[in-house]
């Protein structure tokens, strides 16, 4: 295979997807009586705004660092629905630790550090109840997960409350606000009212994190043998509870971090009613849809997340909000089945090559059968 | 009829979070499904101003389904417009769920449509989306009034965050915000934003009338509440009612439960769980429900008549709501919450070049909250209710606001 | 399982007609059959004639295309070209059930029965003959015992399917498609999973359907038995015919080069370079399953350096759980396990691994591969802790690619380049890398089971290299297999494994395949025992 066709065939399946996206985005714009390029001209007129894009980055960051808590599971076959519960819970925590007194006595590094190593410890903390059941008494970890997420909601409620963990504002609960020096400074954008949060940054750090443990050490190679083959990797002497306590550990930690952005970088220093919830869902679809890959989950990350910052102005332009919805799910089902027929494309092909060069190369009482078996 | 929540996998959570914070509102509003049939609903502010009439109360079912005004504590006084309506262009960003959630969005949707019915223009109404951050509702303020709003008002507490950073930036523009008193806040710092007004209610005044009415009205000693997902705001409403019984009979016992946690809202739409928590309370001995549940309601009402005992209504007069109409008459009252009022009044002062500012409290005394008495079953007690009404307005009974 | 759309059952007690001879045609005339898959040309113009009454093998080394061929005559694809006649009429099947109601049934070499019903009713699963509503058993057995008796295939009809012997499940497969008509059998590799005497007595059995005039399609790649059995030999080599041939004229050297072009190899070893230094040292091996009964029980044994030990068993009677024990996969129960003088029974897999143990597993795609890796990260499995995989906690790329190079120049894995995906290559390309990788980081003892399962000629003559030099540079060798030949030929000293115990050793150069087969299946064979 040429590299050229080897890089149109990697983008064929995100491409291909959108195409059907927009096909069918049309379709249900045409179907509802909308005028579809009335919509599309609000949906691009939308990023003309700064404010707006500097929102969709800032959105990604929050949903890129899902994605690569979900990722690290996915790619040892564990799923971690509990991201949703571990970063909600990490948030809370973290942000009730970051607000207390004692912590405006110390220097502001040092207090940004603890926050978010208090929260990638309660994120590691909740979702090794998990990995430990699964370890010890094969308990499936979508199982438990989706319970822990249960569990962690009851936990947040029994905990936000005044005299608990928090204090009331009005209608309002929230952790106590963290004081200047414990949250971060953020970027100004020219032209934009929003500002740059600071934490894409560590997000970026994790990315990278994510591809070079997993691409260049040992314990990557472990985490994809054991999600590609596991009889495979127990044959290999790969410890396949170890590898599962490990890579849970690891994604509740990254998922600790998903709340981060908007605690330390949000407006409201703290965790209130309003703290955004259902990220740990949001991740799951992203990394589906930028298939696991560090660089694919950051398009994905930002396709999604711009999609739910044009929502506003699509309903400006009269287009009802659920199109973003309806646009984000027929993406992700139609990348899920282009990925499928590019992979057993790309086998076919691989197959091919490999049949005509060794036929190529072929002498005569050669009884080597080329296809698989 | 609520908060509709988004269903589709993932995003449900979300969406639910997100409605949450609406819902909150919301549920204040619960479930005021009657009215939402449009311009049926039209009611106090536009009908002559009524002063407080008890002699309202005496009108027959059908009269008070035209009217919701017509309710035990009389119809709030309307603002008349008399200035340059033309000159009021309004934005309106909805909680989650918004135009269609039966509902509190649908409450102050009614506010909007009698204004516009009036004459005045209305540039945009936005919704929010289930995964709302604060950003985007900053955003969605901004391009309200970037889209030449002049007034803007927010439905719903959750827009907090966002108008405090969004409203400096616009001054000629003014804004609202429904359920969120913290911006006008005399206390804090850097003063309130001078801008925006602070339009609440004081629910537990409301829910203290009808715990009055549930004591009286109640055989066993015991009653219920069910509230939909345990925030402050529903906290409110059971503090109220809670104090309403104990002040009328100490010795009546009231069970407190709520649907759902957050950040999951789905516990006000959940007719289903709400059922199932009422038979509860209706086989362990309570005869009567107090349902402050959002469209969890239906399902309140549905164990109250199986179990032949009362519910009572919340937000809007349900014993009219249509889609209650199978129930209605186990609908023994209804703390309205006139969220609809609150916005034309915003609208109504910005017409008349006197926009509202500060906080604004629609209490018993201007008609904000109130209890309702269509189906007539509390015909008889109301001496007793309009005798406590008087002494919260007169300040003699204080009603609290937080439990415990 | 039956197929659902199955015909209602014909009357095959009543045998058809006989008519060989001249006028008649034949039974199954193939004529231009072409089947592509993607990539590869499976089918290439075979043509392919069988006459009635006759027993006709066709012949081939694995991925011949003997299966597709077959696939395309019971209806299970469609060929891109080509013409299918049956009893001189032209045919199409959409679907087995077509090629059911032709008369054609298809024994598969993996049975598909239901282990806890009785032998009727897996024959009559998907056709049940019904009286009224009701399942009218009496007739059924009552065919069943008829059917047994015209062919003579015996097997009570009422027993339970769990309690019969492979043998015995066979003849049930075998009923099971004439009791839906039959009158053309295809079966596929029907002695792979039989010993010697249970291949006896289903030639037995062939015989006697071919004197009831039955048409039968053996499929096989064992030349001894398929001239044994065979009234005529169909050859076929990459995916076309290359002739036919008599069985009584021809020999098994002349028709291996039909198959493949070149003499078959031998499995055989060289001068014995037995040490007495031991290597494996297994001392009282238990091992007990999930419900707490033994499947290992009280394994002793000892492989030294430079010798090959094998072990013979029908499957199931715990080879695997022998393999899993020395790898230290499965825990063991009691015993103990020494490797060079060491004990290693409480060491992980990773340490016995990196002790020296290589492991050619049974199941290539199941235990060995990463099928969706590429050849470089696939030499990395089992070695990620090792140079030239590894550096510390990190991963040597570029070590782990010169080696890959490395093990497809020195063990002749036939790839365009290591950057390929496993599942590109042919199944024996992917065990020569397996044995390359194992062979790799100085292993001192290597575990090969069933080496040379499912790979062509050529591979398993290159991989029976290996093992020998395996063996000359000073390995102990601990060699499974089902090919009785191929352990008798490469091992040293043999012992029979049997219900979980060593049920006696043997001596490779004394005992015949017969035999082995005997001991295999818990018969007496005390005067061969070495």
């Amino acid at each position: 295979m040429t590299n050229s066709r080897r890089f149109w065939l990697a983008v064929a399946a995100p491409l291909g997807a959108l195409v059907v996206a927009f096909i069918v985005t049309t379709l249900v714009l045409l179907l509802t009586g909308s005028n579809p390029f009335d919509a599309y001209a609000a949906l691009g007129g939308a990023f003309k705004t700064p404010r707006i894009v500097v929102n969709t980055v800032n959105t990604a960051t929050t949903y890129y660092l899902a994605a690569v808590a979900v990722a690290i599971g996915f790619k040892m076959n564990l799923f971690n629905i509990g991201v949703d519960g571990q970063y909600r819970l990490a948030a809370m925590l973290a942000a009730a630790f970051a607000g207390g007194a004692f912590m405006s006595g110390l220097p502001s590094v040092l207090r940004i550090i603890l926050t978010l190593a208090a929260a990638m410890a309660v994120g590691a903390a909740w979702a090794g109840i998990a990995a430990f059941l699964k370890a010890t008494r094969g308990v499936s970890e979508v199982i438990s997960t989706i319970m822990l997420n249960a569990i962690a909601t009851a936990l947040i409620a029994y905990l936000l409350a005044p005299g608990r963990l928090a204090i009331a504002q009005g209608n309002n609960v929230l952790t106590q606000p963290i004081t200047e020096g414990g949250y971060l400074p953020n970027i100004d954008i020219p032209g934009s009212s929003s500002q740059l949060y600071t934490l894409i940054f560590l997000a970026a750090l994790v990315g990278l994190g994510y591809w070079w443990v997993l691409n260049r050490t040992v314990f990557g190679f472990s985490i994809k043998a054991t999600g590609l083959s596991e009889t495979s990797a127990v044959a290999s002497g790969i410890s396949v509870k170890r590898m599962v306590v490990s890579a849970m550990l690891l994604s509740g930690a990254i998922a600790g971090l998903v709340g981060m952005p908007e605690l330390l970088n949000g407006d409201t220093h703290a965790y209130s009613l309003n703290f955004p919830a259902g990220i740990g869902f949001t991740g799951i679809a992203i990394a589906l849809l930028g298939r696991n890959h560090p660089v694919g989950m950051v398009f994905s990350a930002l396709l999604w997340s711009a999609l739910d910052s044009s929502s506003n102005s699509l309903q400006g332009a009269g287009v009802p909000k659920e199109l973003v919805t309806i646009m984000q799910g027929v993406m992700l089902f139609a990348v899920v089945i282009a990925y499928e027929v590019v992979r057993r494309y790309r086998l076919v092909l691989e197959q091919k090559a490999v049949a005509r060069t060794l036929a190529a190369a072929r002498t005569t009482g050669d009884p080597n059968e080329v296809a698989a078996r | 009829m609520t908060v509709r929540i988004e269903r589709n996998g993932s995003r449900r959570f979300r969406a639910a979070a997100l409605a949450g914070t609406a819902a909150l509102a919301l549920v204040l509003s619960a479930c005021g499904s009657d009215n939402n049939a449009g311009s049926g609903t039209t009611s106090a502010p536009t009908s002559a101003p009524t002063s407080e009439s008890p002699a309202a109360t005496s009108e027959s079912p059908a009269a008070t389904s035209e009217s919701p005004a017509a309710t035990g504590s009389g119809a709030p006084p309307a603002v008349e417009m008399t200035g340059d309506k033309a000159a009021v262009k309004v934005g309106m960003a909805y909680d989650v769920g918004g135009r269609g959630d039966q509902s509190f969005n649908d409450s102050a949707a009614r506010g909007l449509d009698k204004a516009k019915a009036a004459g005045v223009t209305i540039v945009n109404e936005i919704e929010a989306t289930a995964t709302d951050t604060d950003a985007q509702r900053e955003d969605r303020l901004r391009q309200l009034a970037e889209g030449g709003a002049n007034v803007v008002i927010a439905v719903g507490f959750a827009y907090e965050p966002a108008l405090a950073k969004a409203a400096p930036d616009y001054p000629d523009v003014h804004f609202a915000i429904i359920d969120d008193a913290t911006l006008c806040d005399p206390a804090a710092k850097g003063g309130p934003v001078k801008n925006v007004a602070c339009l609440t209610f004081a629910e537990e005044q409301g829910s203290y009338l009808v715990g009055v009415a549930a004591a009286l009205k109640s055989k066993t000693g015991k009653i219920g509440f069910v509230g939909g997902v345990n925030t402050p705001l529903i906290q409110k409403f059971q503090a109220g009612f809670e104090a309403g019984v104990k002040a009328t009979k100490a010795d009546d016992t009231v069970t407190p439960k709520y649907i759902t946690e957050p950040p999951d809202f789905s516990g006000f739409n959940d007719p289903g769980k709400g059922e199932t928590i009422a038979k509860g309370m209706y086989d362990g001995g309570s005869d009567i429900v107090y349902a402050a549940a959002g469209g969890s309601g239906a399902g309140v009402f549905k164990a109250a008549k199986a179990a032949k005992g009362w519910g009572i209504g919340v937000d809007s007069d349900q014993y009219n709501a249509p889609t209650l109409s199978a129930v209605k008459d186990v609908i023994l009252t209804s703390m309205v919450k006139n969220v609809d009022v609150a916005v034309w009044d915003d609208i109504a002062g910005a017409v008349n070049g006197k926009p509202l500012t500060g906080q604004h409290v629609y209490d018993l005394k201007v008609g904000g909250v109130g209890y309702a008495t269509s189906g007539g079953f509390v015909d008889d007690i109301v001496p007793q209710l309009e005798a406590a009404k008087a002494k919260i307005i007169s300040g003699e009974i204080k009603v609290p606001s937080t439990v415990g | 399982m039956a197929h659902p759309a199955d015909p209602p059952p014909g009357d095959p007690v009543e045998p058809p007609p006989v008519t060989r001879g001249a006028g008649a045609p034949p039974a199954v005339q193939l004529t231009g059959i072409t089947k592509r898959f993607p990539g590869v040309v499976a089918n290439s113009d075979i043509t392919f004639t069988v006459a009635r009454g006759t027993v006709h093998a066709l012949v081939g080394e694995n991925g011949a295309g003997k299966s597709t061929l077959m696939k395309t005559l019971y209806g299970m694809h469609r060929p891109d070209e080509g013409s299918i006649e049956v009893d001189g009429r032209p045919v199409t099947f959409h679907s087995p059930a077509d090629a059911i109601a032709a008369g054609i049934g298809m024994v598969h070499q993996h049975f598909m029965l239901a282990d806890n019903l009785t032998v009727w009713e897996n024959i009559v699963l998907g056709s049940e003959p019904v009286n009224g509503v009701r399942l009218d058993s009496r007739s059924a057995i009552d065919k069943i015992r008829a059917l047994g008796t015209s062919y003579g295939l015996t097997v009570d009809p009422e027993r339970l399917v769990e309690s019969l012997g492979v043998g015995e499940r066979q003849r049930v497969e075998i009923i099971k498609v004439l009791y839906r008509g039959a009158k053309i059998l295809i079966l596929d590799e029907p002695t792979a999973v039989l010993v010697p005497q249970e291949v006896d007595e289903l030639f037995g059995n062939l015989r006697e359907l071919k004197s009831e005039g039955l048409t039968i399609i053996f499929i096989s790649h064992k030349l001894d038995e398929v001239r044994a059995i065979a009234d005529e030999i169909t050859v076929i080599r990459r995916g076309t015919t290359v002739g036919t041939a008599d069985p009584k004229a021809v020999t098994n050297s002349q028709l291996a080069e039909m198959m493949v072009g070149s003499e078959l190899p031998v499995p055989e070893l060289r001068d014995s370079t037995v040490t007495d230094r031991v290597v494996l040292d297994l001392a009282g091996v238990t091992v007990v399953d999930g419900d707490g009964r033994p499947v290992l029980t009280d394994i002793t044994a000892a492989i030294h350096a430079g010798e090959v030990l094998g072990i013979a068993g029908v499957e199931g009677n715990g080879q695997a759980e022998l393999v899993d024990a020395i790898m230290g996969i499965r825990p063991i129960s009691a015993g103990r396990v020494e490797l060079a003088g060491v004990d290693v029974t409480k060491l992980s897999t990773l340490r016995r691994r990196e002790a020296g143990i290589g492991f050619i597993p049974e199941d290539r795609h199941r235990q060995g591969l990463i099928l969706e890796g590429t050849l470089w990260e696939n030499r990395i499995l089992g070695h990620q802790t090792r140079p030239p995989s590894a550096r510390g906690f990190r991963l040597n790329r570029s070590g782990a690619r010169k080696d890959t190079q490395r093990i497809v120049d020195e063990y002749d894995v036939r790839t365009p380049g290591i950057e390929v995906k496993a599942n590109s290559l042919s199944g024996g390309n992917q065990q020569k890398l397996i044995v390359g990788r194992e062979m790799s980081g100085d292993p001192v003892l290597l575990i090969a089971s069933h080496p040379t399962r499912g790979v062509d000629v050529g591979a398993q003559a290159a991989i029976w290299e290996h093992l020998r030099r395996a063996r000359e540079a000073g390995l102990a060798v601990l060699l499974i297999s089902a090919d009785l030949e191929e352990l008798i030929g490469m091992s040293d000293t043999l012992t029979v494994i049997l219900r979980g115990k060593l049920a006696g050793s043997y001596d490779p150069a004394a005992v015949t395949p017969e035999q082995l087969g005997i001991a295999m299946t818990g018969g007496d064979l005390g005067q061969v025992a070495s």
